[in-house]
């Protein structure tokens, strides 16, 4: 699981990045990533639902500086594994090892992150993604600004936007 | 010619090698590096004519490979490959004398037109 909590919520900005932005991009990387045939599906998902993969991959990254957030990726394990194969010219899912994996994954939220932070305020700074086999989880001084339910061949994807609780203090 | 690459992910690497085919510059020479500490070594011992580089690495970054670069007085050519595409990255890569920035998500295309500003 990945489990994320914030930072410096002191000089945090509560400015959240426009949910169409947020879809935009995503699509836009998938598509660069995979191809222009590989459309992510709309997903409907009640507010506050965990998500609902039987089994995942999750990432982050977070932005400090003029705008503060994290900025997750979660996967179901088929997507992960397939996107890999797919990203690394693996010829079948079952060839593709656990490390692939994280490279892979880290990269999708590396190239999200890094759009949504060209997005807001700055001067900013995008750190080293971190993944893991699991869904994320987060902290209870983070609250969610931002939340992407999209589906690729039927399995869930999921990218979230979290900005530090409260805001300024 | 050959071009050294920088990315501290394997994925990425492997898909700037496969995007530089697809703009039609497949017959470099490619020799990759995991980090910026690494591509600095890679510079002298390789001589590349283009560095690809990833900006956020561990080890080194790609702005502070760029510099170290240019401190010791080397001139190669050197464009960054980043999800970070920002006026204001765009700035610091060229005032740290960047030929170009190509942002994640990428084309052929604009390899293409990145890479005939150096060839």
């Amino acid at each position: 699981m990945n489990m994320l909590t914030f930072f410096d919520p002191a000089s945090a900005d509560l400015e959240a990045p426009d949910l169409e932005d947020v879809r935009s991009v995503t699509e836009d990387v998938w598509m660069a990533l995979l191809g222009e045939d590989e459309a992510l599906a709309p997903r409907a998902v009640p507010a506050g639902a965990p998500f609902d993969a039987a089994g995942a991959w999750s990432a982050a990254v977070t932005v400090t500086g003029g705008w503060q957030g994290v900025i997750t990726i979660e996967l179901d394990e088929t997507v992960a594994r397939t996107v890999t194969a797919r990203m690394l010219d693996i010829p079948t899912v079952d060839e593709v090892h656990d490390g692939d994996a994280a490279d892979a994954v880290g990269e999708l939220v590396n190239m999200v992150g890094g759009s949504i932070k060209s997005l807001m305020p700055g001067p900013s700074t995008l750190s080293l993604p971190s993944v893991a086999a699991g869904r994320a989880a987060f902290a209870s001084d983070v609250q969610e600004v931002c939340r992407v339910d999209v589906a690729w061949r039927g399995g869930p994807v999921r990218v979230c936007v979290h900005v530090p609780q409260g805001g300024p203090r | 010619m050959k071009i050294l690459i920088a990315d501290d992910s394997r994925v990425m690497r492997q898909i700037v090698i496969r995007t530089l085919r697809q703009a039609g510059h497949g017959g470099h020479d490619i020799v990759e590096a995991e980090n910026g500490r690494q591509a600095l070594e890679m510079v002298q011992s390789e001589a590349p004519d283009l560095v690809l580089s990833d900006w956020n690495m561990p080890e080194m970054n790609g702005i502070d490979c760029l510099s170290a670069l240019r401190a010791s007085g080397s001139n190669v050519a050197f464009g960054f490959v980043t999800s970070e595409g920002s006026e204001e990255m765009r700035q610091r890569a060229a005032s740290a004398g960047a030929a170009f920035l190509i942002a994640k998500p990428f084309t052929p295309e604009a390899f293409d037109d990145a890479l005939r500003t150096v060839i």
